[in-house]
């Protein structure tokens, strides 16, 4: 049982608090990537999980084994760094060797896994050179063969591959991919690079000022935050929110908003739901249309830009939306057909929506489109 | 000028403002026998945002104190606003520079650290708060003027030394890759705040940068710097959709292009190009002198390559042929909005784009369609542009429609 779980975690550095009370548990034989800005706690909370740190307060568990005040090599767990960890002036093969000889493996076995992670790693045709002989991104396949080849059952993982060229990093995400389909070790995996946790993680844990804010699949966390900082943090260009207000009707509360092109009924909502809300909506969700629609709003092209992939991003005013400019992703053609200066027409499609309350948590909720011709309810966010 | 008295009459202007604000003519630089810029040549409207991209040390920051007059050139001159100035000190240039690598003064606060270039160009006391006022004021940090350096993050100290650099008095800005480093989201935010101030005073801003984004999200105009030339410029959508070079299709864009190893063979009156994965007919017609040496480089953007049911929903039309070969999926990576997807097929490596976020999973083997008219065909090894894939079907190559490996 690898499950890593930690209690109440709290972790202050003079007036700083890295960690505030954090309790979660990491999925067993699953990788959680921890993901956040720069002094968000991931790691810290990964050094506690470790043992490189103590913990001001609060227990980790391993399984039911309390390991707070173990010291690392106690712990039986696997680290992979940053800057790679490997034996100068030893070949390849012998680095990944080394440990497992000081664990007194058989012969036999030690070839076996060695054999193993080789060529997992694709590590076969440096298997004889010397690792002073390697570039950055090959010496970091060592250090993450070594640690495979002990089978902890826990590994941990911090920002490896972010030193590597981008030859490498492309190796070192599939190798890492290959490795955890093959395998079933318990994985923590540290990062600020909201792609490779992505690409990566079986959930992501997102931490903001010493707190996870949300732990889910990434294309979950990615579709529904539950906090405006996952919107914001996650995407490229973040989420984009607009403040709208709320109106009590006989029918219910609406939401009027230059941004829609009618009042649009809400449902769902706590009856103590402030009158101002505010609509998220991710840039590669909003549509602009060069003629108009019933569900569109007027708009004119600001700017355009060529981003990721030849998409443009749009910068657009909506008519009546003072101090705030709109952004919208859409695909290469529809980019270059736009020119500054134009009118062009803009909707907010509701069932990408989500809805923040003025402390920036989701809220609950449930759209009706008036002009929807099955007057079916749509499910604010209901995309996965 | 800009920023105290005379900016609201800028804002307020929006007549087009033309002229060269800056110009380098022909530089070039030399240390010992080793050559790093040759015969550049740029010049920087008036009012534009100017962006110099290329890879790293492929000699911006050398151009750039060469501008500043922190270098003089082994060759060619620097002009603002017509004005040779090669050989004027740096004081007498009155350019804003915001330098990549910035250092605050530790023991000053924000506002005095704004205020340290004013103070050494004798801008008189009283003059001088409400300049940084304005410029923490563009760079949202009037709340940080009063903190010192080490109470910052390394976003905010940025925005600092990006404010004392506005807060020269010039209208003309040097801007040396100052996002270098920072956090992928703060870059997003600053690249957002900087193309908003640049629109806003209107003055001439010339940028460096070796990242690719940055550039195209930046540039009224982009000039590629490679190997200490300047290969291609022009409007960033010019260069991208029509590279004229196989360097300026290779750096101009994220993900990078594809490139493939190509062959010119005469076939039925037309000029086609063969690769390991596919033949094509190109655009290039058997007369052209282009034509006369057969090894050729052919180029695809990663957007052009449309892979699963994407490629199976394409319709083959003999208006807009399209090559459909399989690829084996290699990995897959995630930015949110798309995917990248790296595939390989008969032993060769393509990048492609996907905003499906489709479910095949790694080594599915998958089908790839690409128009002919997304192939760019450049000579070798010149790297000129010679012509594109043309609109006619493309012939069944042995490869074809086959698995690979």
């Amino acid at each position: 049982m690898a499950q890593i779980r930690v209690e109440r975690l709290r972790k202050t550095f003079g007036a700083l608090v890295a960690l505030d009370d954090v309790s979660f548990s990491f999925a067993d034989s699953q990788v959680t990537c921890l993901l956040g800005p720069s002094g968000c706690g991931k790691t810290t909370l990964m050094r506690i999980i470790a043992g490189l740190e103590q913990p001001t307060a609060g227990e980790v568990y391993f399984g039911d084994r309390r390991v707070t005040h173990l010291p690392p090599r106690k712990r039986e767990i696997g680290m992979v760094f940053q800057y790679p960890v490997v034996y100068k002036g030893i070949d390849v093969y012998r680095n990944i060797e080394l440990p497992l000889l000081s664990e007194k493996i058989d012969a036999r076995e030690r070839r076996r896994r060695v054999d193993e992670v080789i060529e997992l790693l694709g590590l076969g045709p440096s298997a004889k050179l010397d690792v002073s002989r390697l570039d950055n991104g090959t010496r970091q396949k060592v250090a993450v063969a070594r640690e495979v080849a002990r089978q902890p059952q826990i590994i941990l993982f911090d920002e490896p591959i972010t030193n590597v060229d981008a030859a490498a990093k492309l190796q070192l995400k599939r190798a890492f991919k290959e490795l955890t389909r093959r395998l079933s070790q318990t994985i923590v995996y540290v990062t600020h690079d909201q792609t490779e946790a992505m690409t990566l993680a079986d959930q992501i844990a997102l931490m903001r000022d010493g707190q996870i804010v949300q732990c889910d699949a990434p294309r979950t966390l990615y579709n529904q935050p539950v906090d405006r900082f996952g919107g914001w943090f996650l995407g490229n260009p973040g989420m984009l929110f607009v403040d709208v207000d709320l109106r009590a009707t006989d029918a219910g509360p609406v939401v009027a908003s230059p941004i829609f092109a009618h009042l649009v009924p809400i449902s769902g909502l706590a009856s103590a739901t402030p009158p101002r809300v505010t609509v998220g909506i991710r840039p590669e969700h909003v549509r602009v249309a060069a003629t108009p629609s019933p569900t569109a709003v007027p708009a004119s092209v600001v700017r355009t830009s060529i981003q990721i992939g030849g998409q443009y991003l749009i910068t657009l005013r909506i008519d009546g939306l003072q101090d705030q400019s709109i952004k919208a992703k859409v695909e290469p053609a529809a980019g270059a057909a736009l020119v500054p200066g134009e009118p062009v027409w803009v909707e907010f499609p509701l069932d990408r929506i989500s809805l923040f309350d003025p402390a920036g948590h989701r809220l609950d909720a449930t759209f009706a489109a008036l002009s929807s011709p099955t007057d079916q309810p749509t499910a604010l966010g209901a995309h996965r | 000028m800009v920023v105290v008295a005379a900016e609201p009459a800028i804002k307020s202007s929006q007549a087009p403002i033309s002229g060269t604000a800056l110009a380098f003519e022909g530089i070039g630089k030399r240390y010992g026998t080793k050559t790093v810029l040759e015969d550049v040549v740029l010049p920087v409207a008036e009012g534009s945002l100017t962006v110099l991209y290329g890879p790293p040390a492929s000699g911006k920051s050398v151009l750039m104190r060469i501008l500043m007059g922190l270098e003089e050139p082994t060759s060619g001159r620097v002009t603002l606003r017509g004005q040779d100035v090669t050989h004027r000190t740096a004081g007498d240039r009155n350019i804003g520079y915001i330098p990549q690598s910035f250092a605050l003064y530790p023991h000053f606060s924000v506002h005095d650290n704004i205020a340290y270039p004013l103070k050494l160009a004798h801008v008189p006391d009283r003059e001088i708060a409400p300049i940084v006022q304005h410029a923490a004021e563009m760079l949202h940090i009037p709340d940080l003027l009063a903190k010192r350096p080490d109470q910052l993050s390394g976003g905010q100290k940025q925005r600092v030394a990006i404010a004392r650099g506005l807060a020269k008095q010039s209208d003309i800005y040097v801007f040396d890759d100052p996002l270098a480093g920072l956090d992928f989201k703060l870059r997003e935010q600053l690249v957002e705040d900087l193309r908003d101030l640049q629109r806003e005073w209107r003055a001439a801003f010339l940028y460096t940068t070796s990242d690719a984004i940055e550039a195209l999200t930046l540039a009224d105009h982009l000039a590629v710097l490679a190997g200490g030339s300047i290969i291609e410029a022009g409007p960033p959508e010019r260069l991208y959709a029509d590279p004229q070079q196989r360097r300026t299709m290779a750096l101009v864009g994220f993900p990078p292009a594809n490139f493939l190893a190509g062959r010119l063979i005469h076939r039925n009156y037309a000029l086609w190009c063969e690769t390991a994965l596919f033949s094509f007919k190109t655009t290039i017609t058997p007369t052209d002198p282009a034509a006369a040496a057969p090894a050729v480089v052919v180029g695809l953007r990663p957007e052009s390559l449309a892979i699963g049911d994407a490629a199976t929903a394409l319709p083959t039309g003999n208006s807009d042929p399209l090559i459909r070969f399989d690829a084996r999926i290699v990995l897959r990576e995630d930015l949110g909005g798309e995917e990248i997807i790296y595939l390989q097929s008969a032993g060769v490596g393509l990048i492609a784009l996907d905003r499906r976020h489709g479910q095949e999973g790694l080594d599915t083997l998958v089908p790839v369609a690409v128009s002919a008219r997304a192939l760019f065909v450049f000579a070798e090894p010149s790297g000129r542009q010679i012509g594109r894939g043309a609109t006619a079907p493309p012939t069944s190559h042995p490869l074809n429609g086959r698995g690979n490996e």
